[in-house]
């Protein structure tokens, strides 16, 4: 048959996707992030709630004596302490759980709600469409910041109520995302064969549109990531991220918000950190559009 | 096709009676299918041809129930399949329908598979959906179905994807997944038109193969004559959303009636034409559907019309004789000699 030699790859040749260094630059800091989050409680320093008053504002590598596992030692203070004498690098690790927490459960609650309200505007259009876009776009315009404010101040400040809220705030941006692949891809001919061969309509959104607006939206959360880490740098920034002790990237650049000029490290390391954090999620996210590009392309 | 007769003398597979099938646009409603009438025997292949916009796939979705939100079918429309009228039925009703009693076959392969899904997968849904089967039998009768419609390497080809197969062997996977549930009714809509020239009578016999085979009935919708000529038993032909002819395929070669089907039929080049002979076409463009012309749609494009063309609009069934030929024109091409 004319048409059977034609076609490449029989027999076990698979593309292998080669990650260049562009993926893993990124990706070892994030997982170096993770680890750090993972493990803040082990690691040998002081508490980040301990404070030092003779240690105040110290410079990177300052040596004092410190508590670690309620053991009076000699310690080097990698980073510095900050105006209350609290170890910065101790802060930093345990502050890494909050920016992860926020930045990766909140971008799957507005990925799931989002996705799913999408989907379904996306697919069965009409009067479900209508009121999906008219809910989102009142969501978008109603002010971010002041809804924050009012459910810190229902819920209580805590890192739930800030993981959840932001969460909510990212659903209209998934809907549109979603939405939009779906209706293209509902118009695509395999989903009218699929009609064809009597599949219902769950399946078709499960089986069919499902694994292909999965990706579009998969990049988009990464971007969500980065945004999102900023915005609780914000908010910690404007004293509604989580309350003390706990402590967050946020919070730090906000307590050396007032020694900038005598000791500029407080604020600039988390304010490093966090840059490094987003940068990273960033260049994760295109690097992965970057991959799914030749693909489509194909199709 | 044969009219005249009863569904008691004859088993019809398919009777569709006064189809319209209508589609709300800005300028008003355009009558995508209008009027039609056919009854489709068990076992049997009828070819729909026509020009593109004369309403061939929109009638082969309105058969299948897959019509857009914005289409219209008028409510004394019959479709019996099988002595159970489909336009009475409810969309769940249909889904039973779909794939184990009437399966399609669409135009681009490129586009009918899902690009991120396993072909084999793609063959075994309907029969997980449909018959209940489990994932691994579905996956070995794929597999089957794959080396049936003549796939090498099945094994192999049922975990691909369709990115990895060249257009040929995708319109075969459409076929293998419109087969998948031994429908009784196969739609082959433009089933070639996308492909390859050396590709497309390969498809063209395996469908043809597989309709035997299987004993199913066929609905081969082309736009070229010269696909119907050797495969069919009946051809309809369309123009803007009508029938205007209709008879056995030997019957409309050999007696061709209507100027329209004449007219495609000289559009076809001939290997005995001389080179650089400038091919022949249809004048003119198909007519608008929201208002169309009073008297023969085809008027205005046929050199033969009249001022009773363009007045009266030629009934369709004038001159059937025994044979069932059917056409709608007033200056029929005479019997005599036919055109070739």
């Amino acid at each position: 048959m004319a048409d059977t030699t034609s076609s490449g790859d029989i027999g076990g040749r698979k593309r292998r996707i080669k990650l260049g260094f562009g993926f893993w630059l990124p990706m070892s800091w994030v997982i170096f992030l993770f680890f750090c989050a993972a493990t803040a409680d082990f690691w040998p320093l002081p508490l980040p709630s301990e404070m030092h008053f003779l240690d105040q504002e110290m410079t990177p590598g300052h040596q004092s004596m410190a508590f670690i596992n309620e053991e009076e030692v000699e310690f080097t203070f990698v980073l510095g302490t900050d105006n209350m004498g609290r170890d910065i690098l101790a802060r930093l690790i345990h502050g890494s759980r909050v920016s992860l927490m926020v930045g990766l459960v909140s971008p799957i609650i507005g990925l799931v709600i989002g996705g799913l309200l999408g989907m379904l505007a996306g697919y069965f259009r009409g009067r479900i469409e209508g009121i999906v876009v008219a809910v989102m776009d009142a969501v978008l315009a109603f002010p971010a910041l002041v809804l924050l404010i009012a459910l810190t101040f229902y819920l209580g400040p805590s890192l739930t109520t800030v993981t959840f809220s932001l969460g909510i705030l990212t659903v209209p941006f998934f809907t549109r995302v979603a939405r939009a692949s779906t209706l293209t891809f509902a118009k695509r001919e395999f989903v009218l064969a699929a009609r064809a061969i009597g599949t219902s309509d769950f399946r078709i959104i499960v089986r069919e549109i499902l694994p292909n607006v999965f990706f579009p939206l998969l990049v988009y959360a990464l971007l969500v990531t980065a945004a999102l880490i900023i915005a609780e740098g914000v908010l910690g920034f404007l004293g509604l991220s989580v309350p003390p002790p706990t402590t967050s990237w946020g919070a730090m650049i906000n307590d050396g918000r007032d020694y900038l000029e005598e000791a500029p490290h407080i604020s600039l390391i988390p304010a490093a950190a966090m840059f490094l954090t987003v940068l990273s999620f960033n260049l994760l996210g295109d690097y992965i559009r970057s991959l799914g590009d030749p693909r489509e392309s194909k199709l | 096709m044969t009219d005249g007769r009863t569904a008691a003398e004859e088993p019809y597979v398919l009777q569709v009676e006064n189809l319209e099938t209508r589609f709300s646009t800005e300028h008003g409603w355009l009558r995508a299918v209008d009027n039609v009438s056919f009854n489709l025997p068990k076992g049997k292949t009828i070819g729909v041809v026509g020009e593109s916009g004369s309403g061939k796939s929109v009638l082969s979705r309105t058969i299948m129930g897959l019509l857009p939100s914005n289409a219209r079918v008028n409510d004394d429309a019959k479709v019996i399949f099988e002595g159970k009228d489909l336009r009475q039925m409810s969309e769940a009703e249909l889904r039973h329908i779909r794939g184990p009693e009437i399966a399609m076959v669409f135009q681009d392969p490129m586009s009918s598979l899902n690009p991120v899904m396993k072909i084999g997968k793609q063959i075994a849904e309907s029969q997980i959906v449909h018959l209940g089967l489990s994932k691994k039998d579905a996956r070995n009768n794929a597999i089957e179905l794959l080396r049936e419609v003549g796939i090498p390497l099945p094994e192999k080809r049922v975990d691909e994807y369709p990115h990895q197969l060249s257009g040929g062997m995708r319109q075969r996977v459409a076929i293998a997944i419109a087969l998948a549930c031994q429908p009784k009714l196969l739609i082959a809509d433009e089933p070639t038109t996308a492909l390859d020239v050396t590709v497309q009578a390969e498809i063209l016999d395996l469908l043809q193969r597989e309709q035997q085979d299987r004993h199913m009935t066929m609905i081969l919708i082309t736009h070229d004559l010269g696909v119907v000529a050797g495969r069919t038993d009946y051809v309809g032909v369309m123009y803007a959303g009508q029938i205007v002819e209709q008879a056995d395929t030997k019957d409309l070669f050999q007696n061709m009636r209507m100027r329209y089907t004449e007219a495609l039929l000289n559009s076809i080049p001939r290997l005995e034409d001389e080179p650089h002979k400038r091919l022949e076409t249809v004048g003119g463009r198909p007519p608008d559907l929201v208002s169309p012309p009073p008297g023969c749609r085809f008027a205005p494009r046929c050199q033969y019309a009249d001022e009773k063309c363009t007045e009266d609009e030629p009934p369709f069934g004038v001159g059937a004789g025994l044979t069932g030929h059917s056409f709608a024109c007033w200056h029929p091409i005479q019997p005599a000699g036919g055109t070739r």
